[in-house]
């Protein structure tokens, strides 16, 4: 058994909810040494669901467990000068430090990389918030939701006219912020002799949602034409058919936008007459009169499974797809057949089912192996490992509530 | 000032189109790989066709939405569809340390440019695939456009008006989000590369990449059996209420605001000038406020509708709440935030027109990297092929005049 890409690696993670913790675990999961630091009464992850049976326990938060397979958690409090002792100690000796703490707590927690990097030149420090560490918000309170609206995705791109901008039903930001932070730290710890040491990136979830993705596709055409589209609520409005539209037993998301799609879909809906008619010439024809033509799809879909309209759209060549619920996505046989999901042994959960690993590395496999950590169950060993202390010394810590 | 980037070593051929490959060579490019985009006249990749376009002029190599996806990588154009153009593909590839497609499965190998093929000219390439839904599977020839993918994975079923339809997401959100986590997987193969000296063949799924996002659901489904619907902007784990976006004064214009705990509730109140309707003791709690969510809301909306979106953030933010103004496309440019983080910039194209992209939006504090348009075609055929490749200047221009460099 090979190990992991990221082996040799040690990352040290301050993190709490999703941002940082996803980070993390991408390293994780990919074989780095991740070492979670939680503050003695835990993170806050351990106080959102879903828990079993929805009574909350710090040990049982699902959220928690899938944001922090293979890491070894420590606890330790850095408002105290011997907890921001031990976190410098435990700084001189990781490549990577992976935070998400707010302003004002990353100040109380002296969480500076110049003053960290004084002690290790190589460190590499990843900050990511909802805003970024420098502008005028820098300071500014804030989450995943406000994070995701405050880059235009969500009023630009999903919900209805009239009605709320709408975010996906997830933290959509964080995870954007902890890819583009997994991907630039990686990216800066790999090339760190190239570029003369370690160093510090200071990730926005909002910016990277702003830039990467909004910037992508309407900065240009509004910095020069200053022109700019609402949302819909129906779909792209450039082409149709692309839009979700209901069937017999859920929802299709009915996408034939070049000809052999077009053509393909036709067949599959048995050639109706109306198929044939100028509105449906090619696809930006159909989106000018997409009021008249959704209907007419529609009524044709009423008829069907999305299952089954999706194997038949495919087999023609029709990128049409079955909108899957949670449970459909996660028993699909194909993902069965690569092995996607996982199971892991969790002391307090038991035996329990797990998305694995993201990527496939074949001559380094990645995934979950462990459960997410119990809190401060690593303390010991961390603490005795890295920094030497002994048993007295720990208790100590302990008694005085430092970790 | 010039500085080594992370990543100055490393040579990328970016086989990738459309949208989620370009994001992977960008990616690589911001830290400072040496990145190049290999397509051809015969057959223009899409996102260059798509308006608008520079000055108004219908051109490949002027296409805005294209060059901010394709910022920081270069250009060869070659047609494979000749044996020769395959021949030098796989001569620059046995000089660079990475190559990016997003095609679907088979179809490099089709072309001579499997892993294999590639590999007995690079032996330690990370070659790096990125189908919608993998190399192998019963759905590994699926058809979708990112679009559409994130159907395939459960976030769709979770996007919408809580209780109503799934409302599609209008643009390929998982396109960018797997260009840049694809670098981390890169990364993570170069990192093994340098421990072991082997390269190897990166299988990254999009589906699965995406469905990730779905963690917190998925959980749900696991410990409870539950599957989840629509959200709306609720908080994906119940722990804020209220949690969503409310309308303000003017058109089109909201708030985000997100209320943890008793406390911060309080602050909200207190805000409002302590009105009646907050003084409910269903509202005293978390639970009860979540229990009444939908009142709450409504309740509130009608409160913010009053209010300029900025001005409320900045007051509901002195009071120490998650609030902030949900921006459309047309204040990107003019908010003092993003402008103060140069999230956007005016670079000049090689072809003399300037335009406005993105930026780094990552800020390092070594590492800054220059910001570059996408290419224009080509324009590193002569560099690549008689600088890299070595070939005579004669050679060359046979080569570009039988349309194998086009």
């Amino acid at each position: 058994m090979s190990e992991g890409a990221l082996a040799g690696i040690r990352v040290l993670e301050l993190g709490e909810a999703v941002s940082a913790p996803y980070c993390a675990k991408l390293f994780a999961d990919y074989g780095a040494e991740v070492i979670k630091i939680e503050p003695p009464g835990g993170e806050v992850a351990r106080r959102w669901g879903p828990f079993p049976g929805d009574r909350p326990h710090p040990e049982k938060s699902g959220l928690f467990q899938f944001l922090n397979t293979n890491k070894q958690g420590v606890t330790l409090d850095a408002g105290r000068p011997q907890g921001r002792a031990l976190l410098g100690a435990l700084a001189r000796g990781a490549d990577l430090l992976i935070e998400n703490q707010p302003a004002d707590r990353a100040r109380a927690f002296d969480l500076r990389w110049e003053a960290l990097a004084e002690a290790n030149p190589g460190l590499v420090m990843v900050s990511i918030t909802p805003y970024g560490r420098s502008g005028p918000y820098a300071d500014w309170r804030g989450c995943d939701l406000n994070a995701f609206h405050l880059s235009a995705a969500g009023h630009r791109y999903c919900g209805r006219p009239g009605e709320a901008p709408l975010e996906q039903g997830t933290f959509a930001a964080d995870f954007f912020g902890a890819a583009a932070a997994a991907a630039w730290g990686l990216g800066a710890l790999f090339g760190r002799e190239v570029a003369g040491g370690g160093q510090h990136l200071d990730v926005s979830c909002a910016e990277a949602i702003a830039a990467a993705f909004v910037g992508g596709q309407n900065i240009g055409a509004y910095a020069q034409d200053g022109k700019w589209e609402h949302r819909t609520g129906v779909g792209m409005p450039l082409g149709a058919p692309a839009t979700i539209l209901p069937c017999k037993d859920g929802h299709v998301w009915m996408l034939a936008l070049e000809p052999g799609q077009w053509d393909g879909l036709v067949k599959v809906m048995g050639e109706p007459e109306w198929a044939q008619l100028e509105m449906f010439r090619d696809m930006f024809v159909r989106a000018q009169n997409a009021d008249l033509i959704y209907p007419l799809i529609q009524e044709w879909a009423a008829g069907y499974g999305k299952a089954e309209i999706m194997e038949r759209c495919q087999a023609a060549g029709v990128p049409v797809t079955a909108v899957f619920d949670v449970a459909e996505a996660a028993s699909h046989p194909h993902l069965r057949e690569r092995g996607y999901l996982v199971e892991v042994e969790h002391p307090v959960l038991g035996r329990l089912r797990d998305l694995g690993a993201p990527f496939r590395l074949p001559a380094s496999p990645g995934g979950p192996r462990t459960a997410a950590p119990l809190l401060g169950q690593h303390n010991d060993e961390v603490y005795g490992r890295l920094l030497g202390l002994g048993p007295d010394e720990l208790a100590a810590l302990r008694a005085e509530g430092v970790i | 000032m010039t500085q080594a980037l992370p990543l100055a070593r490393i040579r990328v051929a970016n086989f990738g189109w459309v949208w989620a490959g370009p994001v992977v060579g960008q990616t690589l490019g911001f830290l400072g790989a040496e990145v190049y985009k290999i397509e051809s006249r015969a057959r223009v990749d899409m996102t260059r066709t798509l308006p608008p376009f520079a000055g108004g002029v219908r051109d490949p190599d002027r296409s805005l939405s294209n060059h901010a996806c394709w910022a920081g990588n270069g250009s060869v154009t070659l047609n494979l569809k000749k044996p020769e153009a395959r021949t030098l593909a796989r001569e620059l590839v046995a000089r660079c340390d990475v190559v990016i497609e997003n095609f679907g499965p088979g179809v490099m190998e089709g072309l001579g440019l499997g892993f294999e093929d590639l590999r007995a000219v690079r032996p330690d390439l990370v070659m790096f695939s990125m189908p919608a839904a993998g190399l192998f599977g019963p759905l590994k020839d699926i058809r979708t456009y990112g679009l559409s993918l994130t159907s395939t994975t459960g976030l769709d079923s979770v996007t919408g008006y809580a209780g109503g339809p799934p409302i599609p997401f209008e643009n390929a959100f998982s396109d960018p989000y797997n260009g840049i986590l694809g670098a981390f997987a890169i990364l993570a193969a170069l990192h093994h590369r340098n421990r072991t000296g082997r390269g190897q063949h990166v299988d990254y799924s999009q589906q699965e990449a995406v469905m990730q996002m779905v963690g917190p659901a998925f959980m749900d489904w696991v410990l409870n059996d539950r599957v989840a619907g629509p959200l709306g902007n609720r908080h994906p784990a119940g722990a804020a209420a209220p949690h969503g976006v409310f309308p303000c004064a003017g058109d089109d214009r909201w708030i985000s605001l997100a209320v943890f705990g008793d406390e911060e509730w309080r602050a909200l109140v207190a805000a409002m000038d302590d009105p009646e309707w907050a003084r409910a003791a269903a509202y005293a709690s978390h639970e009860g406020r979540l229990a009444a969510l939908d009142a709450l809301h409504e309740q509130l909306a009608a409160w913010t509708a009053g209010h300029e979106a900025r001005a409320l953030a900045e007051r509901l933010q002195a009071r120490g709440l998650c609030a902030a103004p949900v921006l459309g496309i047309a204040d990107l440019l003019d908010d003092p935030h993003w402008r103060a983080r140069r999230t956007f910039v005016e670079v000049e194209h090689p072809l003399g027109f300037r335009e406005t992209i993105y930026g780094a939006y990552v800020k390092p504090s070594r590492s800054e990297p220059a910001v570059r348009p996408g290419p224009a075609m080509g324009q590193d055929n002569e560099r690549v092929f008689q600088g890299l490749l070595g070939l005579a200047p004669e050679r060359y221009a046979q080569l570009v005049e039988e349309q194998v460099i086009y």
